[in-house]
């Protein structure tokens, strides 16, 4: 009797239960779509910051003072220390190896370059060696392509990269409009004793000093500096959790169960201390400047996404209330009626309690489809990238679509409650 | 006009008679102007406040000389009267630091024998606020105050306070050290001293190697501002450091999508669940619509009277909930951004006439009731 009662109801008024149904589903979508974007936004942006290149800098632990200005190192061949290129396939071992977005080895030697069209002098440069996208080797004989593409995206080459095991180079944009290079080029590049020829394959605009260098295969940049193997600084770019208090701290200093969690946290200071565990005699920094900005904007914006996610939360509770407390109201003749036949205020709430809830599912149900599919949209929108439907996010869903009808149609019911059926009836 | 006084009369009655019901409406509205109040303020100043945020990047503005003939330290600078230029074009927030380097041996008394280091002179031009936390501050003016980085401190064994001697041919400076919070970057190897120091040192009165500019701004002005600036100082080189400027462009856009998107479906909810509430009240008219047919209003009157009721609902909700709204988006704005967000006075007109709107579209479902009889109404029938 009780089910028939409700299909009933449902059935008797299919406009009106569609009606409120669609509010829910409207209100739990919006809900949904929210909630999926903010639960992958942090992941999205991650990434995106990525753009601002390498967060982590590793050197020789005993090194000369580097004579260094805007990321171009000055010093001689022969002064400093240098590392051990073959061991770099060891930082795809760590525990964070997949949070390892690319790195590139860079060693700067001071070089002579004499072109063919000039006639002149030749003139003095740096000669940045490093790698354009090159194929590591990891422990477990895989490969991994890294290099200069990844960790510095914002260089933008004219023509094409130099393959990293050919005589090529590309050439900053200053020097390349000083010295009338241009790509097929070759140029004559001597240090010290050793000279070498390089063909030119694109132009260089890096808005940096390196746009004043020649870029070369960090093989040749060995062959010139006579350092087979070898090289000076390390770039790495990391997907990091952003640093906090907890983060700051000194890992010796700490107990083992923080050891623990620190270790367990992707914090870029936690990937800096691993990547010292595997590569012997190197110091690992933090770039503070591209890691701090990163976490502070990150922080930021998932803060400022979650109150917009829960203002949408807050308007689809309210409509979603509203339209089940005026679906009570309506029906007061009903109650009164079942009253009048003899019907007590419990068994009248359970009814009208088991309508709501089932059209909280349905709609709830269906909001959720709605939702993934604007989430999908606007994420490919904004981000290029569609969010992955999330379970949770669907309990939630559920569970909230019931609560916010129960609550909504509360309060009409508990005054339903009280209704004197005879007057309900007389229509007043 | 006595017709319009039984009007507003009628207006009155009508208000008077229903407080409770009238209340619901008001909380409705109100609550829906707060929302779309609060919302769109903090959609507009976080835009704004993301632009500044992005600083904490540092400089995103490199002044360079143009010709440089060759990639020595030092070896080409930029006359003082171009960062005078600068100054004067820097737009509000904007801070502008020029940098004179050159390599000199630096001592202390700890450090057996000198070290070969890169001096770093530093003038900054305004500073408004330094966002960034390890942001290195610029020895003033008038101490002789060195900052050593990280690296440098490290190698020449040197402890705060410890007097440091810089020399460069003939010209020596002393100063005293402090040393710098390690950043990873290529200041953690250099000593830096106030520009006139370093110009005295390397013999270069009244010149710079380069000038960084911190400027907020979304990616385009960035963009306005190199192109004005490059115009303005033929002599120098202005780019954008890329590596930041691209980046702060591509999450600009992609955040401001994404709030844009939210805030938009939450208005579009906010109107959907006022609209639903205002046509079940306005459904629940029925009596009253019967009645006044009945003893003779017009149709039209008589709708004309339900809108205006309804147009100042929305706009006491309106003016109240936008209000409550600014207030709600600047402790917002304190609690995502630690600053307050200003509150746009374009926001507030926008909400209250969103809000008229939505109350005058919801009881549009009053037309249908234009048809009804009145005494179906009457016998309860429709």
């Amino acid at each position: 009797m009780f089910l028939r009662l409700v299909a009933d109801s449902f059935g008797r008024r299919p406009r009106r239960k569609l009606l409120t149904g669609a509010a829910l589903a409207l209100g739990m979508a919006v809900v949904t779509a929210a909630f999926s974007v903010s639960l992958d936004v942090g992941d999205r942006l991650a990434h995106e910051f990525r753009a601002l290149g390498a967060n982590l800098l590793i050197t020789p632990q005993a090194d000369s003072l580097p004579l260094e200005i805007g990321g171009v190192d000055y010093r001689p061949v022969n002064s400093g220390s240098y590392l051990p290129e073959q061991d770099l396939g060891k930082i795809k071992t760590i525990f964070w190896h997949n949070n390892i977005v690319g790195f590139a080895p860079v060693m700067e030697v001071p070089a002579e370059v004499s072109t063919a069209s000039s006639s002149g002098a030749p003139v003095k440069t740096t000669m940045v060696g490093t790698w354009a996208h090159h194929s590591v080797v990891l422990p477990d004989n895989r490969t991994y392509a890294t290099g200069m593409d990844q960790t510095n995206s914002w260089w933008h080459v004219d023509g094409r990269w130099f393959h990293d095991d050919a005589p090529e180079a590309i050439v900053g944009k200053s020097f390349a409009a000083r010295n009338n290079v241009k790509p097929g080029d070759t140029l004559h590049i001597h240090s010290a004793d050793r000279s070498i020829s390089l063909t030119v394959t694109g132009i260089l605009s890096a808005a940096g000093p390196e746009d004043d260098a020649i870029v070369a295969p960090l093989q040749i940049a060995q062959q010139l500096a006579n350092k087979p193997g070898q090289y000076r600084r390390l770039y790495v770019s990391a997907l990091t959790k952003p640093e906090d208090d907890f983060a700051r701290r000194n890992p010796t200093t700490m107990n083992a169960a923080d050891l623990e969690r620190w270790s367990c946290s992707p914090y870029a200071s936690s990937i800096a201390y691993e990547i010292k565990q595997v590569l012997p005699g190197v110091d690992a920094h933090v770039i503070r400047r591209v890691a701090e900005g990163e976490g502070s904007i990150l922080t930021r914006v998932r803060t400022l996404l979650w109150l917009a996610s829960f203002a949408a939360l807050l308007a689809a509770v309210l409509a979603v209330g509203a339209s089940s407390a005026a679906a009570v109201i309506e029906r007061r003749s009903e109650i009164g009626l079942m009253k009048a036949i003899g019907a007590g205020s419990g068994t009248i709430g359970f009814l009208l309690a088991a309508e709501q809830l089932l059209l909280a599912f349905v709609g709830g149900g269906v909001g959720y489809a709605l939702g993934i599919v604007l989430a999908r949209f606007l994420g490919e929108k904004i981000f290029g990238v569609a969010p992955e439907p999330s379970i949770l996010v669907f309990i939630v869903i559920l569970v909230l679509a019931a609560c916010v009808t129960l609550l909504g149609s509360a309060i009409p019911l508990h005054r339903a409650s009280r209704y004197e059926p005879a007057p309900i009836l007389r229509g007043e | 006009m006595p017709d319009r006084k039984m009007f507003w009369r009628i207006v009155r009655r009508l208000f008077a008679a229903q407080r409770g019901r009238l209340l619901v409406i008001l909380l409705a509205l109100g609550a829906s102007a707060a929302l779309t109040a609060a919302l769109l303020n903090l959609q507009v100043d976080a835009r704004d406040r993301l632009t500044k945020e992005f600083r904490v990047f540092g400089a995103n503005i490199i002044v360079a000389p143009r010709n440089t003939k060759s990639s020595a330290v030092g070896a080409v600078t930029l006359d003082e009267s171009i960062v005078e230029k600068v100054r004067q074009s820097l737009p509000p927030h904007a801070s502008a630091d020029s940098y004179l380097y050159l390599v000199a041996s630096v001592s202390s008394a700890n450090s057996s024998e000198p070290l070969n280091a890169v001096i770093a002179g530093k003038r900054t031009e305004r500073i408004d606020q330094s966002p960034w936390k390890s942001a290195i501050v610029t020895p003033r003016d008038d101490t002789n105050l060195c900052l050593v980085g990280a690296k440098a401190a490290q190698q020449l064994h040197l402890q705060p306070a410890d007097r440091l001697t810089l020399k460069n041919d003939k010209a020596e400076e002393t100063c005293i050290s402090e040393i710098a919070e390690a950043r990873g970057d290529a200041q953690d190897s250099q000593v830096i001293v106030n520009l006139d120091a370093a110009q005295r040192l390397a013999s270069l009165p009244g010149k710079v190697s380069l000038i960084q500019l911190s400027v907020p701004g979304t990616p385009r002005q960035i963009r306005e501002y190199i192109a004005a600036l490059a115009q303005n100082t033929p002599a120098a080189d202005v780019h954008g450091l890329r590596q930041f400027t691209d980046a702060e462009a591509k999450i600009y856009t992609r955040v401001s999508g994404l709030l844009t998107a939210t805030t938009a479906l939450v208005l579009a909810l906010t109107g959907l669940c006022v609209m639903a509430a205002m046509t079940n009240v306005a459904m629940e008219r029925k009596n009253d619509v019967g009645l006044m047919k009945a003893i003779g209003g017009a149709t039209r009157r008589v709708l004309r009277l339900f809108l205006a009721e309804a147009a100042l609902l929305g706009l006491v909700g309106g003016i109240v909930g936008a209000a409550a709204g600014l207030l709600l988006s600047i402790w917002l704005g304190k609690t995502v951004f630690g600053v307050a967000a200003r509150p746009r006075l374009i926001v507030y007109p926008v909400s209250v006439a969103l809000t008229i709107l939505v109350a005058i579209v919801s009881s549009y479902p009053l037309r249908r009731l234009a048809n009804i009889s009145p005494a179906s109404v009457f016998r309860g029938e429709a």
